[in-house]
């Protein structure tokens, strides 16, 4: 029966255009996703390594810190906000690990406390944001600073080694064959788990729901019933707890604490979402688009230094595709 | 300033009766739907004119073209004996076309003066902003709209209906031969609206050609020399006023009979109580405001703007803050923190501001039907159901009579009727027990006012309370079985529906008559203390 009730929708002439969100998302996705398939030949040509399993999962390795910060900035898009503080939580999530190590504790969790480090300076920012009312532009801003600051102060802005165990995370692989293959870093099969993790969240439960709510009318989603504040502050701890777990995966590659590292990362990562079509007036955007937007990023970078280009004309490249891919939204939108 | 008091000169000494803006055939497209048909249409110097349809009739899509927002796919239009098409809406402004639009185009940070001249603002000598001469300027302007006002004063503290005024004032500015006016008076009160009226006459009078678009017909007669009617993209008549009756304005805007503009009465109240609302107390907004829903009422909210109206729904849904009071839902105190415990209770409140305060306009019609209630279609871990959702979706559409394409529908791209029915049917998946609606035939066209009607006299009927917030008198009395009237934040009568008139309701509402009549359930309770302010 509920199928002839869509028969009857159907029948009555629209006097709207039926705008069904579906299809426009699903071309969206396909153009970017198409993006990615022409970079790849086009690489694969000029690049004469490119196209090798090798190659590829070394681009895969170095993509994913962007992913997975760029996924939790996107949390905090939709709903309306940013998180530019994400590069210097990174920082502080690794080095505090590493310090953490150093002074005896296991390894696992000292990495617990990294990620804890990272979800409670997203905590942070969203009790700003909800409570102090700051703009989300401002408290991030100066959590960028404050925590890079801390991570600067407790190293005294010096590299300290870690123990060799705080490696495996950052450096193992799993499925190698041998000198041919060398196995799937576990980096990449994190990154992996958490775009899928995430994926269903922000898709298939109330609180991805509520995100979306939020960011597309807030007042509607408080006079839903919608606690907009918590929902808010849920976004900010994700972010904060990806960036986290970037921090303690890129102390694990290093084996040391780096205070200076991933700076400017939270640039490459809103963009990444931005090439991805999050709207960073809220309301719109997907992890699919996200990781696409950092494997355009990422294809861009590797592909470019093999091509032979340095890494000014890379900057020039991918700033264009971020300018080009803002654009195209619009144009499409406005359609 | 010269310039527009020598062209109010000019257009005096004009025959008041001379066509300055002609359309002919004009057609116009978007994807998927013809929005205007061979359109014809004429409008003369110092005239009136209305047009009127339903929403979608292509009244909107006609004035952007005038405006220069669209350029007509076809046919001609002149302007002042020559054809003219307008690039731009600069071309029109520079034209003398100017247009006010529903929603209020100005910037609330920016003084009066600065409104009124942004984008040609006088300047100095050196290069400056010449403020003494954009100030003097203003208040010259606002003088020949009868309107005294400091034009330093930041916009937002203006009330919106001196805003409209500011907003006449800044189309007359640009010395605009027509004026093109979309729901003037939709944000004003009955006294405002008279002063609005006063001016369009002042402006008719001096030779100004004005198109007013409206859905209040009531309010046409006051003012209005011609009419013409629009119903699917097509011209239907156009007519003398004098020479129309309503009933045959409203069967030519729909295109078929409607013998009552209110359905019959359907619900009947029942004597048990459902909501108690006592002493709710807001400093300086609500002053000590009590009373009582029963079971299968429509209980209508009467006042002026600014009487505390949405503030009282707000008050008692939780979404503004009170100083004291209580909300007693069925026996139990409402905690009022925050709207969801008031949804929990099964309270709705169905906001004036559908796009901005009751629907998530981006997202898909099913998800707005939804967003209340996404416990109901959630499985463990808050993990939802789509195809729950798309079942409630599917019975509510086919129930409220949503028309949409697909269930998938951004909700943005539906008409304003539509949009009021997807609200309506967001609170009824919460299986609210108390709707309160706040202005819901705002902006609405004729034949969907009438089935929102019928939707509220049904909800009733099924036993469920309504509170009904209104500034359109026969709306309430067409509506409601009890009548609360607020003046200044105070209740000043509660009234009974039968046995009320307009010009008892209207001098209540004023502040003009002051006793609490006409309700003997009121009478077991403490009276609410009239106008402590005067």
């Amino acid at each position: 029966m509920s199928e002839t009730n869509v028969e009857q929708i159907k029948e009555e002439p629209p006097k709207v255009r039926n705008t069904s969100s579906r299809p426009q998302i699903a071309l969206d996705k396909f153009i970017t996703l198409g993006a990615v398939v022409v970079l790849f030949i086009f690489f694969s040509i000029t690049a004469p390594n490119f196209f090798t399993l090798r190659s590829i999962l070394s681009l895969a390795l170095q993509t994913c810190a962007i992913t997975i910060m760029g996924i939790g900035v996107t949390f905090t898009i939709i709903t309306g906000g940013i998180d530019l503080s994400i590069g210097s939580v990174i920082a502080l999530a690794g080095t505090v690990a590493v310090m953490v190590a150093i002074a005896g504790v296991p390894i696992w969790l000292s990495m617990l406390t990294g990620l804890l480090v990272g979800a409670v300076c997203g905590l942070l920012n969203g009790i700003m944001i909800t409570r102090l009312k700051l703009p989300p532009f401002i408290a991030t801003l100066g959590m960028m600073m404050v925590a890079r600051g801390v991570a600067l102060t407790i190293t005294n802005a010096n590299a300290y080694p870690a123990p060799e165990a705080f490696g495996g995370l950052g450096n193992s692989a799993i499925f190698g064959t041998g000198p041919q293959f060398p196995g799937i870093p576990l980096p990449v099969l994190i990154m992996i788990a958490v775009a899928l993790i995430f994926a269903f969240i922000l898709n298939k439960t109330r609180i991805g729901r509520y995100t979306y709510a939020v960011g597309s009318n807030e007042e509607s989603a408080r006079l839903s019933g919608i606690k907009v504040n918590l929902v808010k502050n849920i976004a900010y701890v994700i972010s904060g707890l990806l960036a986290g777990l970037v921090g303690i995966i890129l102390a694990s590659r290093m084996i040391t604490s780096q205070p200076n590292s991933a700076v400017g990362y939270e640039l490459n990562a809103i963009a990444a979402a931005v090439i991805g079509g999050t709207s960073l007036m809220g309301g719109v955007g997907t992890v699919l688009g996200t990781v696409i937007g950092s494997f355009i990023i990422g294809i861009l970078t590797v592909g470019l230094t093999m091509a032979g280009a340095n890494y000014f004309m890379q900057q020039i490249v991918i700033g264009l595709v971020v300018i080009g891919a803002a654009a195209a939204d619009k144009l499409m939108s406005r359609q | 300033m010269e310039n527009f008091a020598s062209a109010m000169e000019l257009r005096s000494s004009l025959p008041a009766r001379e066509v300055i803006l002609e359309v002919e055939h004009v057609s116009k497209s978007f994807p998927g739907v013809k929005a205007l048909d061979n359109i014809s249409f004429d409008l003369r110097r110092g005239e009136v004119h209305a047009l009127v349809g339903e929403n979608g009739a292509g009244k909107s899509t006609l004035m952007k073209i005038l405006s220069g927002v669209y350029q007509a796919d076809s046919g001609t239009i002149r302007y002042k004996g020559k054809e003219v098409t307008f690039r731009d809406v600069n071309q029109a402004h520079e034209a003398g076309i100017g247009i006010i639009y529903q929603e209020l185009n100005l910037i609330p940070h920016l003084s009066v003066a600065a409104n009124i001249f942004i984008g040609r603002e006088p300047m100095t000598r050196f290069g400056t902003l010449d403020e003494k001469k954009m100030n003097a300027d203003a208040v010259e302007l606002l003088s020949h709209l009868n309107l005294r006002l400091d034009p330093t004063i930041k916009l937002n503290k203006l009330p919106v209906s001196k805003q409209q005024m500011i907003e006449i004032a800044k189309a007359l500015s640009v010395n605009s031969e027509v004026l093109i006016m979309d729901e003037p008076t939709s944000a004003l009160s009955e006294s405002e609206i008279d002063e609005l009226f006063a001016v369009i006459h002042t402006l008719r009078d001096r030779g100004v050609a004005i198109i007013y678009i409206s859905h209040r017909l009531e309010e046409l007669r006051h003012i209005v020399d011609r009419i013409s009617i629009f119903r699917d993209g097509h011209s239907v008549s156009t007519d003398d006023f004098t020479a129309i009756s309503s009933s045959e304005i409203v069967s030519r805007m729909v295109g078929r009979k409607i013998e009552a503009i209110f359905p019959p009465k359907q619900n009947a109240p029942t004597s048990e109580k459902v909501l108690e609302v006592r002493n709710i107390v807001r400093a300086g907004i609500l002053h000590d405001i009590s009373f009582d829903l029963y079971r299968g009422e429509i209980l209508g909210i009467a006042g002026l703007m600014g009487a505390g109206r949405s503030e009282l729904a707000r008050a008692i849904f939780g979404a503004d803050p009170i100083d004291s009071g209580d909300v007693i839902l069925n026996g139990r105190k409402l905690s009022l923190k925050s709207p969801s415990d008031a949804i929990r209770a099964g309270i709705a409140y169905l906001s004036e501001n559908r796009k901005e305060e009751g629907l998530a306009v981006k997202m898909q019609l099913a998800e707005n039907i939804t967003m209340a209630n996404v416990q109901e279609i959630s499985r463990r871990f808050g993990v939802l159901s789509r195809s729950q959702e798309m079942e409630a979706a599917r019975h509510y559409v086919k129930d409220l009579t949503i028309r949409t394409p697909s269930l998938t529908q951004i909700v943005n791209h539906l008409s304003g009727g539509n949009q009021q029915k997807v609200v309506v049917a967001k609170w009824l998946f919460c299986d609210s027990k108390i709707l309160i609606f706040d202005e819901p035939t705002r902006g609405i066209d004729v034949g969907t006012k009438y089935a929102i009607y019928e939707l509220i006299g049904t909800l009733a009927h099924e036993g469920r309370g309504i509170i009904m917030i209104s500034s359109d008198l026969p709306e309430i009395l067409g509506l409601t079985d009890r009548l609360l009237v607020l003046h200044e934040g105070s209740l000043v009568a509660t009234l009974n529906t039968a046995e009320t008139t307009p010009p008892e309701i209207l001098n209540y509402a004023a502040g003009v008559a002051t006793s609490i009549t006409g309700d003997s359930r009121m009478s077991d309770q403490k009276l609410p203390q009239k106008r402590e302010q005067l």
